[in-house]
């Protein structure tokens, strides 16, 4: 085949980035060898430093090809060069610029490159920072690094039959991805079109909540890089301080990335929650769990020497986790279990291999360096502070092992498949009750602990000497706890036991926590972080039981269904609403006021009032939820949520459904097109019966309706209420009365309808009755009934002054006047415009033609007497005579002017959306106990920084 | 540390067990026979049968939506959804459901579609993306 020359191809962003990604690899795979020979040869200083020079150099500039792919993908998105398959799969011409990055971490690349930009980040920090421990650590980092960016690399080798395939390159051509016909064409780039971004993407949240993300991804490979550091070089003790600032500074972000995409699906999506347990959430939750067991034991280790081990190990596996969640999300195995995971690659194998490296190679160093890892002779005591935490850790360990353990159902199922295909994969009937079960349990047990731990004291020798102290505020503390309790189930339900002991934990944490903080604060600022987390996370336990155990349907359903249980009665939350008319639900009456449409985003507008008890409204607000149309209007592609935030609590509001003549202009068309119009024409004053059948489907049977239409009058002024004037509109309105009798109730309406030729275009202004479900319109022939052209006409012309009469076809016409810039309803004036009409009289009714001059070309409107036959221009006029000329034809009589009105019965009203409700109470207090949670993990990490007695060289 | 070792152990005998109990929310899917034999909340998978009649009316109820599915061992019957018709319903290539069979009728109280990825082949989606 020849080679063609295609044209307009940006190649430039293409030969950059194919570079800069080969030299990220083997730039990275020098740094890893340099940096893992320079900690090799530690023990000679010169030879150990060269490899560290080279390693830091190699490093320096992975880092730059890092950056210069992303510049790549960046410059061929924000060009929108549709020739890369990056481009087309993510950016369209509708893309607003600032969701730029949400295309660009959209895809699979893109992410990777997210990582590996954070992970050079880090590694410069580390270069700056780590001192002694940077050969390690960095080496650690680098072959991460190298693994990452394998999967970009898009290589193809081929042994024989067997070809492998290692990563997808972001940077190649749609060409070289995909056959198709349209590559004949050597113009074939100004025919391509993007696919642009998934809207559900298409929220600031998802500007900020995957870097967040990723960063805390990201950084969970320092702790793991200084553990593996640890083994590796012996010094067991000394890795544990950068360590654990390290970690702080991974738990806090990661847990900042997790809330942020809590608050993404509370915001943007429509399944009216924060917390689903999916599995791509238990993913990213399970290792940060893990992170936090880890800090806990750090801190033992640091204070007392104990738990090295256990520090080790969770590290290693937090970072091996991370693994994991990356290899669940990304391989396709979740598969239809989740909503949000990453569709195949083809990148499996090598997300295995990255997986199992990680793993051993954790595995490995554990076992080697088992015993070399220093233990206390003796034991901690039942009564001191470290046993409880380490209790507190391993309760963590517990809850990432069970969510682990559920979540990884799709992966035991694919084992059993490739050992046995025909077997059925087995799966959670409800995977939301089945980890709260668990979870809560968990929530209550950490409460108390994090609460009481905090009264005892590290290393306790002698216990009985502290226990007057220790049962004095723990007494408080229960008694208070008990109070709040008390006054939280007056706010609140918490029907089962547990609930109720999860509210006490809650506020058990909280109490102790404060409590602590004020005696310990001024001994040492160190207590602030750990109580800001913990007394966050006592009030989040009461967030979560208020919020999530208590939310409350508001869209309750109206229609009876007989035989279902409550559960399923409680799961029809969707009510309808019509346009205008009011809906009572619970203690709120809300109404659908009406909808706006910009670009392909439709904003509903629902007023909600908050009745009290005695029927008054005690509160009014309106909420927006919208809908996201397709390209073309041919479907919905998202519904956002709305909700009014108030300080105590959510109502949240979601569009379900839409009329299917409101989803799709295809529809609508086909349903306009399917309604059986008659066409009766009708002069004012007239009207006219027919009938038609309806058949009753759930009863069998039908039911014979008759309609009256009649026709009150027509104008030309088009006063149809949706109408709205242009400039050149030429159209009509006409009252119609319609009237239904058979039935239960007889209906009788009075509609106004209106048809309008805008720039040779026709719009109708038709009157849907939903009362009897009729639709009226003024048909389009009424325009050849209402226009007589003047090709058609036989002007006669005639110079006349005023008040002069002349005569045509035996009609005698007087010339009255002229009319300086009158208004007449057959022109409309335009700014700059000059107009003179000439006011005829011919038996005793009158016609104005105009002469106009716009933009010094002289035009004029015609003007017509229709009952007697007569249409009249003014030509032209002369002003040093004051002459008009007329140009004056008549045609015989008319009949008076029938309006043809197209009437349908059997059109069903289309002006109803249904929607969903639900109030969360508390919801604040969630996101302000998991927040600060979160702000308490980058507290201490400050405070361990710029402690200087802290920062002291051990 | 001794005594954290024997909790260690402990604590990881109690989560596999926890974990062993897990079995007992678990399911294999069912099929309609499997569903009304027990009667209980089961998950089923199965295909839309677009040749029998499918009701949305939110004019009637907006909470029921009744259709045709056929399950993996063939057999069909009509499953009511107690919500909306979800989007995108007719594009589905398999539906998962839970919920239970009453009579004849397989209460569903959640749905699951999986619909094809975007494009089935690629020539579709060139002419897609050369739509303008």
């Amino acid at each position: 085949m020849e080679e063609i020359q295609y044209i307009n191809e940006h190649l430039g962003p293409r030969y950059v980035g194919h570079f800069a990604i080969l030299l990220a690899f083997f730039a990275g795979i020098l740094s890893m060898v340099s940096y893992f020979l320079a900690t090799q040869y530690r023990g000679e200083v010169l030879r150990s430093r060269s490899w560290q020079r080279l390693g830091q150099l190699s490093f320096l500039a992975h880092g730059a090809a890092v950056f210069t792919v992303i510049g790549c993908i960046f410059y061929a998105m924000l060009n929108q060069y549709y020739e890369y398959q990056y481009v087309t799969a993510h950016v369209d011409g509708q893309l607003q610029q600032r969701y730029i990055f949400s295309a660009f971490w959209e895809g699979q690349e893109g992410s990777f490159l997210l990582w590996t930009f954070w992970h050079v980040i880090l590694g410069y920090v580390l270069m700056v920072t780590a001192r002694s421990w940077e050969k390690p650590v960095m080496a650690v980092v680098c072959s991460v690094q190298v693994v990452i960016v394998s999967m970009l690399l898009g290589v193809h080798f081929g042994f024989g039959d067997f070809l492998l395939k290692l990563g997808s390159n972001p940077m190649l051509l749609l060409r070289e991805t995909v056959n198709a016909p349209i590559f004949q064409q050597a113009d074939y780039v100004s025919l391509l079109r993007g696919n642009g971004l998934n809207p559900s993407l298409q929220n600031y949240w998802m500007t900020i909540h995957p870097p967040t993300l990723f960063l805390g991804f990201a950084s969970t490979v320092v702790p793991f890089a200084y553990a593996v550091a640890g083994l590796w070089t012996g010094r067991h003790r000394e890795w544990l301080r950068p360590g654990l600032k390290w970690s702080l500074f991974s738990a806090g972000i990661l847990g900042i990335g997790i809330l942020m995409g809590a608050a993404w699906a509370y915001e943007a999506l429509n399944f009216g929650g924060y917390w689903a347990w999916d599995p791509v959430e238990n993913t990213s939750l399970v290792p940060w769990l893990m992170l936090v067991a880890g800090i806990h034991t750090n801190l033992i280790s640091r204070a007392t020497g104990q738990g090295i081990r256990a520090t080790y190990m969770f590290y290693l596996g937090t970072f091996v986790l991370i693994v994991y969640s990356t290899f669940l999300t990304r391989s396709g195995v979740l598969g239809d279990t989740s909503v949000h995971a990453f569709t195949e690659m083809g990148l499996e194998a090598q997300l295995l291999f990255f997986l199992v490296f990680y793993f051993l190679l954790s595995l490995g160093l554990v076992i080697w360096r088992w015993s070399h890892i220093p233990v206390p002779e003796q034991e901690e005591a039942t009564s001191s502070r470290e046993f409880w935490m380490f209790i507190g850790s391993l309760t963590l360990f517990m809850s990432a092992i069970l969510i682990t353990g559920s979540t990884s159902l799709p992966v035991y199922n694919e084992i059993r498949e490739w050992i046995n295909p025909v077997y059925d994969g087995l799966t959670l009937t409800d995977p939301e009750a089945h980890h709260n079960r668990f979870q809560i349990w968990i929530g209550i047990f950490i409460g108390l602990m994090s609460g009481g731990a905090q009264y005892l004291r590290w290393r306790e020798r002698n216990f009985r000497q502290h226990a007057k102290y220790f049962a004095l505020h723990t007494g408080l503390a229960i008694l208070a706890a008990g109070v709040l309790t008390f006054l939280t189930l007056l706010w609140i339900q918490a029907p089962t036991f547990v609930f109720k002991a999860m509210i006490f934990a809650g506020w058990f944490g909280v109490w102790t926590n404060l409590d602590y903080l004020l005696f310990f604060i001024r001994k040492d600022p160190k207590v602030a972080g750990s109580v800001i987390s913990h007394l966050g996370f006592g009030i989040m336990l009461v967030g979560i039981m208020a919020s999530s155990g208590n939310k409350r349907t508001i869209s309750q359903n109206q229609f009876l269904m007989e035989g279902l249980t409550e559960d399923e009665q409680l799961a029809r939350t969707t009510v309808r609403l019509y346009e205008g008319v009011p809906l009572g639900m619970e203690d709120y009456v809300i109404t659908y006021t009406g909808d706006t449409i910009e670009g392909m985003n439709r904003k509903y507008r629902v007023d909600y009032e908050r009745m009290n008890d005695s029927g008054k409204v005690v509160e009014t607000f309106q909420l927006e939820p919208n809908v996201l149309y397709d390209k073309g209007f041919e479907k919905i592609a998202i519904t956002n949520p709305s909700t009014k935030h108030y300080w105590n609590r959510d109502v949240f509001t979601v569009i379900m459904g839409l009329p299917p003549e409101e989803q799709s202009v295809k529809v609508r068309q086909e349903t306009e097109d399917s309604l059986q119009y008659r066409l009766l024409p009708l002069a004012p004053g007239e009207d006219v019966s027919f009938r038609d059948t309806v058949s009753i489907p759930q009863r069998n049977t039908s039911i014979i309706y008759t309609y009256t239409v009649g026709l009150e009058d027509f104008r030309r002024q088009i006063d149809h209420p949706e109408y709205s004037f242009e400039p050149g509109d030429i159209g009509l309105a006409a009252t119609v009365r319609a009237l239904r009798s058979g039935g239960i109730a007889n209906h009788d309406t009075t509609a106004t309808v209106a048809i309008v030729l805008r720039e040779g275009l026709l719009y109708h202004y038709p009157a849907q009755i939903n009362d009897m479900s009729l639709r009226i319109k003024i048909d389009e022939s009424v325009f050849e009934r209402l226009l007589v052209k003047d090709d058609d006409l036989d002007y006669d012309e005639f110079v006349v002054e005023p008040g002069s009469t002349f005569t045509v076809d035996g009609q005698q016409i007087t010339f009255r006047q002229f009319i300086s810039q009158p208004q007449v309803d057959h022109f409309s004036a335009k700014d700059g415009d000059i107009w003179v009409s000439a006011l005829l009289e011919a038996d005793g009714q009158t016609m104005q033609p105009v002469f106009l001059i716009r933009g010094n070309q002289p035009s004029g409107v015609r003007d017509e007497i229709r009952d007697l036959g007569l249409y009249a221009h003014l030509t032209s006029l002369n002003p040093e005579t004051n002459e008009a000329t007329l140009r004056v034809a008549k045609i015989r009589s008319q009949a008076p002017l029938q309006i043809p009105l197209a009437v349908a019965p059997r059109s069903y009203r289309t002006d109803y959306i249904t929607l969903q409700a639900i109030e969360f109470p508390g919801i604040n207090l969630f996101w302000f106990g998991s927040t600060s949670m979160m702000l308490g993990l980058l507290i201490s990490m400050v405070i361990r920084m710029r402690d200087k007695r802290l920062n002291a060289p051990e | 540390m001794k005594k954290s070792y024997i909790l260690a152990v402990l604590l990881v005998i109690i989560a596999v067990v926890l974990l062993f109990q897990t079995g007992n929310a678990t399911s294999e899917y069912a099929n309609f026979s499997k569903a009304a034999e027990t009667g209980d909340k089961v998950q089923l998978v199965g295909t839309y049968v677009k040749d029998k009649p499918t009701v949305y009316d939110p004019l009637t109820d907006p909470n029921y939506f009744s259709f045709f599915l056929e399950d993996l061992s063939g057999t069909e019957r009509e499953v009511v959804l107690l919500m909306g018709k979800p989007q995108d319903f007719e594009m589905s290539e398999s539906i998962v459901l839970t919920g239970r069979m009453q009579d004849e009728r397989f209460i569903a109280s959640d749905i699951q579609m999986k619909c094809p990825s975007k494009y089935k082949d690629e020539e579709e989606m060139i002419k897609n993306l050369t739509e303008s």
